[in-house]
């Protein structure tokens, strides 16, 4: 059999000039659970599936704020997130003290990106195992921004990324156009349904699996979960909610 | 051309890592490295008689992307842009590079970095990532574009002139700089060019290039603002190959201190840019119906 | 006897003893052990007073063309107010050389600036992201502050006149200490002794410099430069001027003069020059 002798390494490039082990920890990314992101004229969402690794334990993080005008959302390796995200807080901040400014995303999305590049041409690195969105508000306004292991990164209206995060692309190329003059609560709404859209059959979107985070014009990026997304979740789905929430209704007159 | 390299590099087992020899003196993952960049949109760089122009053809991979906003024509020095195509992270760390080059000249000399000395440290930079097995080559192919002031600059900003004329004073009348251009490949090999095109279609690029009337020794060059309308011209006529394919168009000039950019590189004002892509659909269209009439 | 030729013309050691460098800079020898090391002490080629007004929309701000060498009138063309973009200009007080250091670093933080594109704009110098005065006056001072903490102090005082990011009209000062100050109205150097009194009876608060008009600051502003070359002896009568105004951007000019002098009070001043009575 035909063995790849080209997939060892991040320095070596295959007759066809690919990079296998760069390819492969794009691999890792659609492992992750699956995060979406849109923005508005004035807000930037992202929306993220959490996962736990059993019943009883805790949900993984899957929104970091990073600055009080912007934050990330993950999708592969959570510890490579973790460094990434920690050395944007540094970014972050180092612009914050010397020039009295945020820091603009398209400067610090382009850091991290140039940081994962050096380890796909270094002996002895691996690329980062984990995709990032980037959103928030900046002097330019609001921006979504997509970071690959390759160290490519992209100015998006919106993207999905992690585990069957096609479907949820698919959503929102169907919606495309109707991002600029969403609301708010439009833009959560769409969030949450290409979320949805990405989940397996046998899934729902809780208070306990979902995170959102948002940033805006008027408003700093803020992370929601647990009961702080209970009614976007209600009012987002609600027409399937009716028709199975017959017993619900009971038992809520009971008590 | 890519049976040729199978025949010779795959099993040999020396193409598997960098800076190793074959038995018949070739690098092959150098080789590789520049498949990396036959993959990419099409680049390519104009010298013109009063300015440089470079031109890209992006791909739009995603309907989801943000139009007109990721650029990749970067600026290195005031004066100096680059363009490339092949791996963008790759491309990222050359830009990088080459603004590290010319912030330290400005510091040892103050003064902005000649485009030539700007592509000589860059060849030095690209080439080094040949010789060890500890990294691999560049998987882009650089071009390099800008113009070296031809008036006198300030040291030091506007601190004193100095005598105007006689022991310590000035030559008068004296002029030097101009437009210049480089491509620099994976090999770290670079040339200057009056014309030069990389990425997927550069054979049609530099075929159309070719046919442009660039050298001045030969009395004519075309001017900057021709540049800019057959630049886009060529990159509408490159992607002819790949048609089912978006793509947008990013164009960035630099002309003389007295031209349109003062000496600065930056993107083609919208309006003028918008002009030569109605322009060269135009001559598109023509063509076609040119090639519809030898077949009838 | 030490024949080498480094010990010629020099006084004989067993004569004299050895010679003892201890006054000599590290570089040569100095520095005994115990003893600190030593940067700049003192400022060698050096600029006057700064002065600035912000007025309804913009500030206005100014600096002779000296550049002396003690007492000495060396340099006659010194411009010492460099504009950085649109929406700021900073003007230097104290040693010239420092201040091209500072120059220099205000270029590629320029250059840098520039590397980032501007979005959708077409000209950099309209973007929204532009690098404000007060962005330019964080800076500065962070790097006058780290200098001052190395015992290294660029010998230097500053005035960043301009706008803020949104555009209003924002002035500060920082100085070789890594001090930092705001006011509608600012001198340096001799200035803040001669000028800033005056200036501050046009502008006395914020609501004042919110009233004034350009013409009035600039009235103003020069007229404090006629009083600064009356009085203070290393001043001159050419000088730079820039307006930052937030409709009109930024206007230099470089090489003023001082109309309007009358130096009759002169004949009051008594105790200097030949008078005996």
């Amino acid at each position: 059999m035909f063995r790849n002798n080209y997939d060892n390494d991040s320095v070596t490039f295959s007759p066809q000039g690919r990079i296998f082990q760069v390819e492969y920890a794009q691999e890792a990314v659609k492992q992750g659970s699956v995060v979406v992101g849109i923005v508005s004229k004035s807000h930037a969402i992202l929306a993220a599936l959490k996962r736990n690794a059993e019943e009883l334990s805790s949900y993984q993080r899957k929104i970091i704020p990073v600055d009080t005008h912007y934050g990330v959302a993950l999708a592969g390796l959570a510890s490579d997130a973790r460094v990434l995200s920690n050395f944007m807080k540094q970014q972050s901040l180092a612009s914050r003290l010397t020039y009295d400014r945020p820091i603009l995303l398209s400067e610090i999305t382009s850091r991290i990106g140039d940081r994962a590049q050096t380890n796909t041409q270094h002996y002895g690195r691996r690329p980062y195992g984990v995709g990032l969105l980037i959103a928030g508000v900046d002097a330019r306004g609001p921006h979504l921004f997509e970071f690959q292991p390759s160290g490519v990164t992209l100015e998006c209206v919106a993207g999905a990324i992690g585990a069957r995060s096609q479907m949820a692309r698919t959503y929102l190329e169907r919606n495309l156009d109707a991002f600029e003059d969403c609301s708010r609560d439009e833009l959560i709404k769409h969030a949450l349904r290409a979320l949805k859209d990405s989940l397996s059959q046998d899934k729902e979107l809780t208070v306990d699996n979902t995170s959102v985070g948002i940033g805006g014009l008027e408003e700093n990026f803020k992370l929601y979960e647990g009961q702080e997304i209970a009614s976007w979740l209600e009012t987002t789905f609600e027409n399937k909610a009716e028709g199975e929430a017959g017993g619900g209704e009971g038992m809520e007159v009971d008590s | 051309m890519l049976t040729h390299i199978r025949q010779t590099s795959i099993g040999t087992g020396y193409d598997l890592s960098n800076s190793v020899f074959s038995p018949d003196g070739r690098n092959f993952q150098v080789e590789y490295a520049v498949k990396a960049v036959e993959n990419g949109g099409t680049a390519i760089g104009i010298r013109c008689k009063d300015g440089v122009v470079l031109a890209l053809e992006k791909l739009v991979t995603s309907k989801l992307l943000k139009k007109d906003a990721n650029k990749r024509i970067a600026t290195v020095d005031r004066n100096v842009g680059v363009v490339y195509s092949g791996l963008l992270p790759d491309g990222r760390h050359f830009v990088s590079r080459a603004r590290d080059e010319a912030s330290s000249w400005r510091s040892s000399y103050k003064a902005p970095i000649p485009g030539s000395s700007l592509a000589n440290r860059m060849g030095a930079y690209v080439q080094a990532y040949t010789l060890y097995n500890s990294v691999r080559p560049f998987g882009i192919t650089g071009i390099i574009g800008g113009w070296d002031a031809e008036t006198e600059l300030a040291v030091d900003g506007s601190v004193g002139s100095g005598p105007k004329v006689g022991a310590g004073g000035k030559k008068q009348g004296v002029k030097e700089g101009g437009p210049f251009l480089y491509m620099i490949e994976p090999s770290g090999l670079y040339w200057g060019y009056y014309g030069a095109a990389t990425g997927k279609g550069r054979q049609t690029a530099k075929a159309e290039l070719e046919k442009l009337k660039l050298d001045p020794k030969n009395g004519e060059c075309i001017s900057l603002e021709e540049g800019v309308k057959e630049a886009a011209r060529i990159i509408y006529l490159a992607h002819e190959d790949s048609k089912d394919k978006e793509f947008e168009l990013e164009m960035t000039w630099v002309s003389a201190v007295g031209g349109p950019t003062k000496g600065r590189h930056e993107e083609v004002p919208k309006a003028l840019r918008e002009e030569a892509e109605r322009l060269a659909k135009k001559a598109l269209e023509g063509e076609d119906e040119e090639e519809e009439k030898m077949e009838e | 006897m030490n024949h080498l030729p480094q010990a010629w013309g020099r006084p004989r050691d067993d004569v004299y003893g050895a010679y003892n460098p201890h006054y000599l800079p590290h570089s040569h020898g100095g520095h005994q052990a115990g003893h600190p090391n030593q940067h700049t002490q003192s400022p060698i080629v050096t600029g006057t007073s700064v002065l600035a007004v912000k007025y309804n929309s913009g500030v206005v701000i100014a600096a002779d063309n000296l550049a002396s060498y003690g007492s000495l009138a060396r340099f006659t063309d010194v411009h010492r107010l460099k504009v950085f973009n649109k929406k700021a200009v900073v003007g230097f007080g104290g040693d010239v050389s420092d201040m091209q250091y500072l120059d220099r670093l205000l270029l590629s933080l320029h250059v840098e600036e520039n590397y980032a594109g501007s979005g959708d704009v077409d000209d950099k110098e309209s973007d929204v992201a532009l690098m404000s005065a007060k962005n330019l006056h964080t800076y500065l001072s962070k790097v006058m502050y780290k200098r001052r903490s190395e015992f290294n102090p660029l010998w230097n005082a500053l005035l960043v006149a301009g706008l803020t990011e949104s555009n209003e009209p924002f002035l500060a000062s920082a100085d070789l200490l890594g001090t930092t100050f705001s006011a509608p109205t600012l001198a340096t150097g001799f200035g803040a002794h001669l000028a800033q009194p005056i200036l501050r009876r046009v502008v006395p608060d914020e609501e004042a410099s919110k009233a004034l008009t350009r013409e009035k600051a600039v009235e103003a502003v020069k007229e404090c430069m006629k009083v600064l070359f009356y009085r203070d002896a290393r001043s001159m009568n050419e000088y730079s001027i820039a307006i930052v105004d937030k409709e009109s951007g930024v206007d230099l000019k470089l090489d003023e003069k001082l109309e309007g002098q009358s130096w009759a009070f002169a004949d009051r001043i008594r105790g200097y020059g030949t008078q005996t009575a």
